[in-house]
Order: C-alpha cells, then structure tokens, then sequence
C-alpha cells in the first residue's frame, strides 16, 4: 500500500520534471563528448585526469578504442602502443609494458603501468640486440623459469619493434 | 586465457617486472641509465630466532629460489 502510494506520487511528479529540461536546453546540459584520461607510472604521472578524445589501448582481449561515454570495463593491457588523441586534434603514442585500464561510469579512463614512453625514447638497436640475446636464451637449455622470462622478453621486444618500424 | 608466463609457475608481479626490465633496456642510453636506477632493489631481511638474528638474505635472491622451487613442484 505505502509502495502504491510512492508510485502515485511519483507519476504526479514526472510531468514537470520532464517538461523543464525539454523546453530550454542550456550549456550546462549539454553532455561532454571528452574522456578524463589519468594515465599513471609509479613514478610518474603523463596525464592528470585530462581531457582527451580519444584512446587507443592494447588490451588482453583484442585492441580497443576508448571515447567519452564507454560502457565501463576493466581490461588487462598487453605491453604495447597507447595512442592519445587530444583535443587539439594531435595524437601522442606511449609505449607501456603492461598494466591495467580502467573505465570508470563517468567517462573517466584510468591507466595503470610500470614502465611507459614515448616511442621516440627507444632505441631500435637495443631492441634487437636484446632480442637476439633473448631468443637464444628461450631456445637454450637454461631453468624454465630463465626459458619463461626470455619468452616474455621476446613477446615485449617483438611488440616494440613493430611499433618502431 | 590461458597465458605462457603463468603456465611456467610465474606470478604476476614478476610477469609485470621482467616486461619493464626489458622496456627499461630498450630506452635510448641517457635515458635508459637513469629509468634503470628505479629497478633496482636492495631489500634485505633475516629471521629472528630465540632473541638471535639469523643470517641475513636479500629479498631478491630468495624470491628467485622460491620462485624456481614453486615451478619445479607445479611441474
């Protein structure tokens, strides 16, 4: 009974509720089309909760593009590209070694990862000199904990090398 | 999903540390030298025993040996 009673009132109430925001629609209204991206290292922060159109991001279960509005998600990253596109329209790309996104309800993106450059920090001749080293570290007879680290690092230095081609 | 790293007995944490070690490495020199400084780690601790210290390990070494000891049962 005291439910019903709720319910009643609350239809009484929905008319003008309703009526207001569709006769006049102001600019305080009007939904942001932007994404709060907070981009942080343990050392470091690259980005501060700013406002940034667009981002790519090298999840676990596929490539992924964030823009404002996204269904809220937690994905775990592969150690690969970020691409920020700004407002301005430009894009910067940092390369992370894994970690964690997290898109929160209120159009909030939070990006979590141990290490993260730019790509023009890295220098492709270290990458392939680790490369070869770690390759004939996966394919030797070392410990398997030595074999399962040199295959890491192969999974990473592949994914950094592609990148910066 | 089933992934290489855990399949070997690695944990997480140490997935995640070998991939910045490798990314540390792969920087241009100047800047590499300094990002390698912040993987480094000096952590050392000893068990205490009827009042008397024990010997004391790093905590690095012996997060390796049991790291290598969890592998060899899982296998």
């Amino acid at each position: 009974m005291n439910s019903l009673r709720i319910a009643r009132t609350a239809l009484r109430v929905r008319p003008a509720a309703i009526k207001a925001p569709l006769q006049r629609r102001g600019y305080a209204e009007a939904v942001s089309d932007k994404i709060k991206l907070s981009l942080a290292l343990p050392h470091q922060s690259i980005y501060k909760s700013q406002d940034v159109v667009q981002v790519n991001i090298p999840a676990e279960s596929g490539e992924m593009g964030v823009l404002a509005n996204h269904v809220p998600s937690i994905e775990q990253l592969k150690p690969g590209l970020v691409e920020v596109i700004e407002e301005s329209g430009g894009s910067k790309q940092f390369f992370l070694s894994g970690g964690f996104a997290i898109v929160q309800p209120n159009s909030e993106l939070s990006i979590n990862a141990v290490e993260g450059f730019a790509l023009e920090d890295f220098s492709i001749e270290n990458v392939r000199s680790q490369l070869s080293e770690a390759q004939k570290i996966a394919s030797g007879s070392g410990s398997e904990q030595d074999i399962a680290e040199a295959k890491i690092e192969i999974e990473v230095l592949e994914s950094l090398q592609s990148v910066l081609k | 999903m089933a992934f290489a790293w855990k399949a070997s007995g690695l944990t997480y944490n140490k997935y995640l540390s070998v991939a910045a070690r490798v990314v540390r490495r792969s920087l241009k020199d100047d800047k590499r030298l300094a990002a390698e400084r912040r993987g480094e780690m000096e952590l050392k601790f000893a068990k205490w025993n009827n009042g008397k210290q024990g010997e004391v390990k790093s905590v690095a070494d012996a997060n390796a040996a049991a790291a290598t000891e969890a592998a060899s049962h899982t296998s």
